[in-house]
């Protein structure tokens, strides 16, 4: 999962307050540079800390938590969530890539509804391509019916909340839209009436949303003619609306409006079986498997145009006349089979035009889904908050003894504890501590002192619920983390980051050997891997350099002693076409930052040079090339030795062999990062940051802690559960938006 | 259709996989968290050391935590001065949470054992705002009540209740739901209100599906078939 990439489209630097500005590349090598989180920018003001307690780091400008660079990414365009907006512009252009060119005949195709944005699965909701059969179609289905069987014909690209965000802030994510993943199912809306399903009496309209009666005789039930959308409601819209205007030229209209199960026969109207419930107009009754029904007031002929909707949070249908409510009629509806939007005419030359959302509806339907939309999360939300039983099983005990009311006090805890360990597991030291003690102070965390608030004011809330309070297996609570084991493990992954092996290997050896000998040691083997890696690419590096040092001497500015600390980390921007570099004013150190070609453009990588005291007091052209010459011959040879040491280490063991192989394919290339495809992607940044996760999730779980934060886990939980309930047709779960509700801040 | 369905455990850790939600959406939820619960030097340190810009301004949750210091212990004046410093809209506009913090006053004037004022108080204040409204009529008997029992031990714990510490949080929470409303920021910490779609999530689904349950303890359950998942509530 750590090798899963993302792509943000967005460089990271367009947010850095301190990006430079880089000038239009000149040659095809050229880096299209961004701003380097691990690295500082003389450019800024901020001042500068040799020890950055976070796991990932942005700069010292705190406006983004990226701790590398952006990240390359193999997939396309980043997902997002849809605004509104951009839903409606995503569904025009998923609309017009699905049907090119129509035929002048079909209508053209309609964005979705807006008043369907309500619906936390609007991203599933597609209008129909009005073409049969449209290509569109055909894939939808397949998808869906893939989804049913769990089985997949592609996977989509995973989102690891784990690893760094890389996505560009949120206003500029949002124009993103958001694609159907393929394991989820493309849930097409009806827009035309059927024409399989309707009464032969019945003429559909090229568009398919007017309907006429061509019946020669009519008035009587043998003649009644009705119809059918051909694609059911899918109830993951939460609130399903349209609207049919009365446009007959008949002198006698009987006309009905409702919806139908799949298995209504197309001789009867609306309302008359079981499974089927329609508004009648000549009398003004509704009914559902009854003929005669009952009164619903008002009756409607031509020129009306009455609305039918269905809300699947309370399984009930609502009608509107001329863009006013009259009201909610009928249970049940949709609860045990997929239902049509249906029509019924009864006499020659009587028509109706539907309106499935393609043109602006009489009724406010936006309002009345938003009201249902929030009465539904306030229900929701209305529910009482239990926390799993067995987590503190001794307050469970104490919560059997004193009942008390259930308030978000009791949870106090547990949720503090929550947010403790998603901050401890990403390495935000002070952050941590600082809640620690504010927790303990204010009592929002189990007592450690006799002096601390009693327990009493935190009673467990499962308690009056019928749960066992009585934990089935207790399993004891791991230890608050001590803020150094923090401190320590951020250092290691930063290292990683830095692409300081060496320290991450002997930091981790001394302080968590457990994860250097888990599994076999692969975690000792891949860290290895990634110090060959770091050598190939310093040798790389001082190739280049040589190269630069040649050509344009007098460019690089090198100030005496560059590279010489390689702790005192200083950003060395690579301006125009990289090849020219900035060194700070004290010329403490030296990061070459390098980003690669096509796959990689946005991923610059600091490679760290080993200072070499011969290069310090060098002035002349000549003699700095020499030296470069030599330096660059000792680093490569000190790569293939290292490369070499891996091999014969690890000849004897067949399971690690794969990686290594696909490691020393950077051997073939001159220059790595520039080399995109592979050889790119086994030395980018990218890499670094996923070999630095993965140490991370070892060392986290040789603690015996999860791999991924707890709240990761219930969010993603909670996400699943949700979209399970709303397919299943859980109109309540359909209007739960958990991105609206806790990611737009 | 009403069958039950069966997700099976790799089907479900596929799907899990595939939420989209970042670590920067969850930071911002911990800065949501830590805002609205005032831990305020957390949230500063979150805020440099995850580059999140807060929500607010510090010294608002600072603020806001005085006042709810000083209701938990106990200090209802001062909470109602600093309440009016910061807004004196929050208290007039709000009748209902003036008078629980009255009735707050109240209670701490029993607690201490001060009857004589208690009773003053009462008459003065309470007692015209009970005429009002039957609800806070009714509170006002609660109260009133904790004078007829000499021991507190002896009286029904409906009454005794309001001499709990439950008691003073929870007219610190409302008082902070106010002020937080008056900064039309958010009240209810989001990450609350995930844990309880959580819970109905999971509590709906279980009716009519089987599915792995989250493990609080783990996070991301085994794979062994036996272990399974510790249920989220049964």
């Amino acid at each position: 999962m750590t090798q899963d990439h993302r792509a943000t489209g967005i460089p990271n630097g367009v947010r850095g307050s301190s990006t430079v500005a880089s000038s239009p590349p000149t040659r095809h090598t050229a880096r299209s540079f961004t701003h380097s989180s691990v690295l500082f920018n003389p450019g800024t003001a901020y001042p500068y800390t040799t020890y950055e307690p976070r796991v990932i780091r942005v700069d010292s400008a705190r406006n983004t938590d990226v701790a590398c660079p952006q990240s390359s990414s193999v997939s396309p365009t980043r997902a997002r969530r849809p605004s509104a907006t951009d839903v409606r512009a995503l569904s025009a252009q998923r609309s017009s890539v699905a049907h090119i060119p129509a035929p002048t005949t079909e209508p053209a195709p309609f964005s979705r509804p807006s008043y369907l944005e309500h619906s936390a699965l609007r991203h599933l909701l597609q209008t129909e391509s009005p073409s049969l059969p449209p290509p569109r179609k055909a894939e939808s289905t397949a998808v869906r019916a893939d989804y049913t069987v769990g089985r997949r014909v592609q996977r989509s690209p995973s989102y690891d909340s784990d690893e760094d965000d890389m996505s560009p802030p949120r206003e500029v994510r949002k124009s993103t839209p958001l694609p159907v993943t393929t394991s989820s199912p493309a849930l097409l809306l009806p827009t035309r009436w059927s024409d399989e399903y309707r009464s032969p009496h019945l003429t559909v309209c090229s568009d398919g949303r007017e309907l006429i009666y061509q019946g020669t005789t009519g008035g009587s039930d043998k003649d009644v003619a009705p119809a059918r959308t051909a694609v059911p409601v899918p109830p993951a819209c939460g609130i399903f609306y349209y609207e049919v205007e009365i446009t007959s030229k008949a002198s006698k209209n009987r006309v009905s409006v409702g919806f139908i199960g799949q298995d209504v026969k197309m001789s009867r109207l609306p309302g008359w079986e079981k499974n089927s419930w329609g508004y009648h107009g000549d009398n003004g009754t509704i009914c559902s498997g009854d003929k005669n029904g009952t009164s619903f007031g008002s009756t409607f002929g031509v020129g009306d145009i009455i609305g039918c909707g269905v809300d699947f949070t309370q399984n009930k249908v609502f009608y509107t006349k001329n863009g006013a409510l009259l009201g909610t009629v009928f249970d049940n509806v949709g609860k045990d089979c997929d239902i049509f939007p249906a029509v019924g005419l009864c006499h020659p030359n009587e028509s109706i035009h539907a309106n499935f959302g393609q043109d602006p509806f009489k009724y406010d339907i936006e309002d009345h889904v938003l009201q249902q939309r929030n009465q539904t999360w306030a229900k929701i939300q209305s529910t009482p908050l239990k926390w799993p039983a067995d987590k503190f099983p001794e307050r469970s005990t104490d919560a059997l003894a004193s009942p008390s009311s259930v308030t978000d006090e009791s949870v106090k805890i547990p949720v503090n504890e929550l947010v403790l360990s998603y901050l401890s597991h990403h390495g935000y030291a002070r952050a941590t501590r600082a809640l620690e003690a504010q927790c303990r102070a204010r009592g929002g965390l189990p007592a450690r002192t006799p002096s601390a608030i009693s327990a009493e004011d935190y009673v467990m809330v499962n308690v009056g619920h019928g749960l066992s309070t009585i934990p089935s297996k207790p399993t004891p609570i791991p230890p608050p983390v001590p803020a150094d084991d923090i401190e320590l493990r951020t250092r290691i992954v930063q290292s990683v980051i830095a692409g300081d092996v060496d320290t991450a290997l002997s930091e981790t050896r001394n302080h968590f050997p457990r994860v250097l000998e888990a599994d076999a040691g692969l975690m000792l083997f891949k860290l290895r891997c990634r110090k060959f890696v770091e050598l190939v690419l310093e040798a790389a590096e001082l190739k280049k350099k040589r190269a630069t040092g040649e050509n344009e001497m007098g460019v690089g500015a090198y100030g005496p002693g560059w590279g010489l600390d390689s702790l005192d980390r200083v950003e060395v921007m690579g301006t125009l076409d990289g090849m020219g570099m900035d060194v700070d004013e004290e010329g403490a150190g030296l990061d070459m930052n390098t980003s690669t070609g096509t796959s990689m453009s946005s991923t610059p990588i600091s490679v760290k040079l080993t200072p070499t005291p011969s290069v310090v007091s060098l002035a002349s052209t000549a003699s700095w090339a020499s030296a470069a010459a030599a330096q660059y011959a000792s680093a490569l040879e000190k790569a293939v030795a290292y490369g070499q040491e891996l091999e014969s280490d690890y000849k004897n063991r067949p399971e690690v062999r794969a990686i290594f192989k696909r490691t020393s394919v950077i051997m073939a290339y001159d220059d790595p990062l520039g080399a995109g495809g592979d050889a790119a992607e086994v030395a980018g940044q990218a890499a670094r940051v996923a070999l630095a996760t993965e140490l991370n999730q070892a060392i986290l779980q040789s603690q015996g802690r999860p791999a991924q934060p707890l709240l990761d886990r219930l969010y993603r939980q909670t996400a699943v559960c949700l979209t399970q309930l709303a397919l299943m047709g859980n109109g309540a779960a359909a209007f739960a938006d958990m991105p609206k509700e806790f990611l737009d801040v | 259709m009403p069958q039950r369905t069966k997700i099976r455990k790799d089907e479900w850790e596929r799907r899990l996989h595939e939420v989209q939600v970042t670590k920067g959406d969850l930071n911002r939820l911990i800065m949501d968290y830590l805002v609205i619960e005032g831990y305020k030097s957390a949230a500063q340190e979150f805020s440099d050391e995850a580059g999140i810009v807060p929500p607010v301004d510090f010294e608002s949750i600072e603020s806001r935590m005085v006042i709810r210091e000083a209701l938990q212990r106990g200090d209802v004046e001062e909470a109602i001065t600093r309440v009016n410093d910061l807004n004196p809209e929050i208290l007039d506009t709000n009748p209902s949470l003036y008078f629980h913090l009255q009735q707050q006053k109240l209670i701490e004037y029993i607690r201490q054992g001060r009857i004589a004022e208690a009773l003053q108080f009462a008459q003065d204040e309470l007692a015209p705002r009970g005429e009002e409204s039957p609800e806070f009529l009714a509170e006002l008997e609660r109260t009133m009540a904790l004078l007829a029992f000499d021991s507190s031990l002896s009286a029904p714990s409906a009454i005794t209740d309001l001499l709990s510490p439950a008691q003073r949080m929870k007219t610190a929470g409302e008082v902070n739901a106010a002020i937080l409303e008056s900064f039309s920021q958010g009240k209810e910490v989001k990450l609350v209100q995930l844990l309880r779609l959580l819970c109905w999530g999971e509590s709906m689904l279980s009716e009519r599906a089987d599915f792995p349950k989250v493990d609080v303890h783990g996070g991301v359950s085994s794979d062994d078939g036996t272990g399974e998942v510790t249920p989220m509530h049964e």
